[in-house]
């Protein structure tokens, strides 16, 4: 009676775990069956980490039109990227910058894609409505602490910045910073979206802080305001024709002219539907 | 008959898969963890990793110190810990010993629905109600570990009370009555008989309550101000071990994300330390 048990115990066993085999290798094949039979063109594109919303929204819907390519897209930062193209592990890159000198020279094209502009915005109760470019680079850098010393009330300046590995903070950083020669300061509260950083600029005393343009409309809602750099107010429109300080262009940038689907990838980031993504993702349409 | 063994036997089969699933989903956790988290030593020393305050992922030459994180989860742990305790403590010593009907199921019932709220709601509060508070009485900017500190100490009140509640409330009834029998009064019978008596319980409340708070995150990234800075006092602004693995998490790369990794690893082991003291404290309760 028992070794029947035995035996009948190991048979279930068996069986199960046949079951559980078969079943296994059934949803292999159907997954298998799915794939699709035509062999698809495989494009690495990379580079910058602020284009990277944009190209990842994009790369989606033109697989959907062009379904004979498979783009993947590596974020390593401009530069990385640029140099990429030289050796041919990327075919095409994004950018942050304008191209340099030297790139030109190498026969690199840069078309620009999407413009890039942020705000600055301040709680409420700071009593100024401009900064200068020299002014807000001292501030973001820790050398003046104090709104009196560029003509608002005696109050103590609370940064509130974003989190180092953002496009905004790097956009900031670059355009802000890195032209005077200064060092972003670590006595800053760090904000992990513009929503967070717009709230607490928003309901922190002597706050100021940068974010994307779309999302100045949130601080202004709650109170804070927005400020004019150099005297010009930060909108589309002065984003477009250059005059606003903290703005810069997207590039998609190519080694000598581009090739057929880097040139169809640009063009479809230009149409109508490409630059909705541009919206999208908080950026400023190039026309 | 033949056939209903067979399929309580393979019931029984399938559960043990089940089982097995966590115990194989732990594994490769620990295992991505780690593989992801050790490449980072080949550039930092583990030495540097710990004991340097300096974060600078981004810099020319980045550094990737993470000792002030540790320090700000300490600090924010221990804080909320001793916020918490006595309140808790006291509620537990109500629940098991005092309360009585309806007022006993209202106070259960809310300690149930502060377990329930999602850390996010936490946060939004902090940033509402407490850090403006910290702000109004001891300045600076509000956004600071003591906030913190004050949000988790609320988060893990559910826990705290819970477990010592049932702690307490087990001591066996002769143990009191013996207490009482020699005269004691009731103060004397809590504080001399019955707490001891729950003490490895209560201990055990509180080595939840730590994994809890160690591991707590968006709430305290809400309110901590997160500035990758050595806090120099609990109302300054401090970024926990927690909070740096989520703030740049979305888009680090390389090194920088190994080191990431290497934070989760350090929080893994600290929460398995903690989860090893658990055992060892409900164990030694059984035993004796």
């Amino acid at each position: 009676m028992v070794s029947l048990n035995l035996e009948e115990m190991k048979m279930k066993r068996t069986t199960v775990v046949l079951s559980l085999v078969l079943l296994l290798s059934l949803s292999l094949l159907s997954a298998t069956g799915s794939k699709e039979t035509v062999e698809k063109k495989r494009m690495t594109f990379g580079g910058s980490s602020t284009a990277a919303p944009i190209i990842a929204g994009a790369i989606p819907a033109y697989e959907a039109k062009h379904n004979d390519v498979a783009i993947t897209y590596e974020t390593l930062g401009s530069s990385v990227g640029i140099k990429s193209l030289e050796d041919g592990t990327l075919t095409l890159a994004g950018s942050s910058r304008e191209l340099k000198e030297s790139e030109i020279a190498l026969g690199d094209k840069a078309v620009p894609v999407a413009l890039d502009g942020l705000s600055v915005v301040v709680h409420g109760d700071v009593a100024i409505d401009n900064l200068t470019m020299n002014e807000l680079a001292s501030i973001f850098s820790g050398e003046i602490t104090n709104w009196k010393d560029v003509g608002g009330n005696d109050e103590k300046i609370v940064l509130v910045v974003r989190d180092e590995t953002s496009g905004t903070y790097g956009s900031f950083k670059e355009i802000v910073l890195d032209k005077q020669k200064k060092a972003p300061t670590k006595e800053a509260i760090v904000a992990k979206e513009n929503g967070e950083l717009a709230a607490k600029v928003a309901s922190t005393p002597g706050a100021v802080g940068y974010c994307g343009m779309a999302f100045a409309s949130t601080v202004k809602a709650r109170g804070g305001s927005v400020l004019s750099i150099e005297g010009i107010d930060p909108t589309s429109k002065n984003v477009k024709n250059g005059t606003y300080p903290i703005s810069r262009s997207l590039f998609m940038v190519s080694k000598g002219e581009p090739g057929e689907v880097e040139r169809s990838f640009i063009d479809f980031l230009l149409s109508k539907e490409g630059q909705a993504i541009v919206e999208e993702n908080g950026f400023i349409t190039i026309r | 008959m033949k056939y209903r063994k067979g399929l309580e036997r393979s019931g029984r089969t399938l559960l043990l898969l089940s089982a097995l699933l966590s115990v194989v989903t732990v594994i490769l956790i620990t295992l991505f963890i780690f593989s992801q988290g050790l490449p980072l030593f080949k550039d930092v020393s583990l030495w540097e990793f710990v004991s340097s305050t300096d974060w600078s992922p981004s810099a020319e030459s980045p550094h990737y110190g993470v000792f002030s994180f540790i320090y700000a989860s300490f600090v924010v742990t221990f804080l909320s810990l001793l916020f918490a305790l006595p309140l808790s403590l006291a509620t537990a010593i109500h629940l098991a010993l005092f309360a009585k009907g309806k007022v006993k199921e209202v106070i259960t019932m809310s300690v149930e629905l502060l377990s329930g709220i999602p850390s996010v709601i936490f946060g939004l509060f902090g940033i509402a109600v407490i850090v403006p508070m910290v702000r109004a009485l001891f300045g600076g900017n509000g956004y600071s570990l003591l906030s913190s500190s004050l949000i988790l100490a609320i988060m893990v009140m559910p826990t705290l009370i819970n477990v010592s509640e049932v702690a307490i409330a087990s001591v066996s009834s002769e143990l009191k009555e013996a207490s009482y029998g020699l005269g004691a009064t009731t103060a004397q019978t809590i504080f001399r008989a019955i707490l001891p008596t729950a003490r490895s319980g209560i201990t055990a409340a509180i080595v939840l309550s730590l994994g809890r708070a160690v591991g707590e995150t968006t709430a305290v990234l809400l309110v901590g101000g997160n500035a990758p800075l050595f806090p120099s006092s609990p109302v300054s602004m401090g970024r926990t071990l927690t909070m740096n693995i989520v703030t740049d998490m979305g888009y680090a790369e390389g090194t920088h994300m190994s080191a990431l990794f290497a934070t989760a690893m350090l929080l893994f082991v600290v929460i398995l330390l903690l989860n090893g003291i658990v055992t060892f404290l409900s164990h030694r309760s059984r035993t004796k």
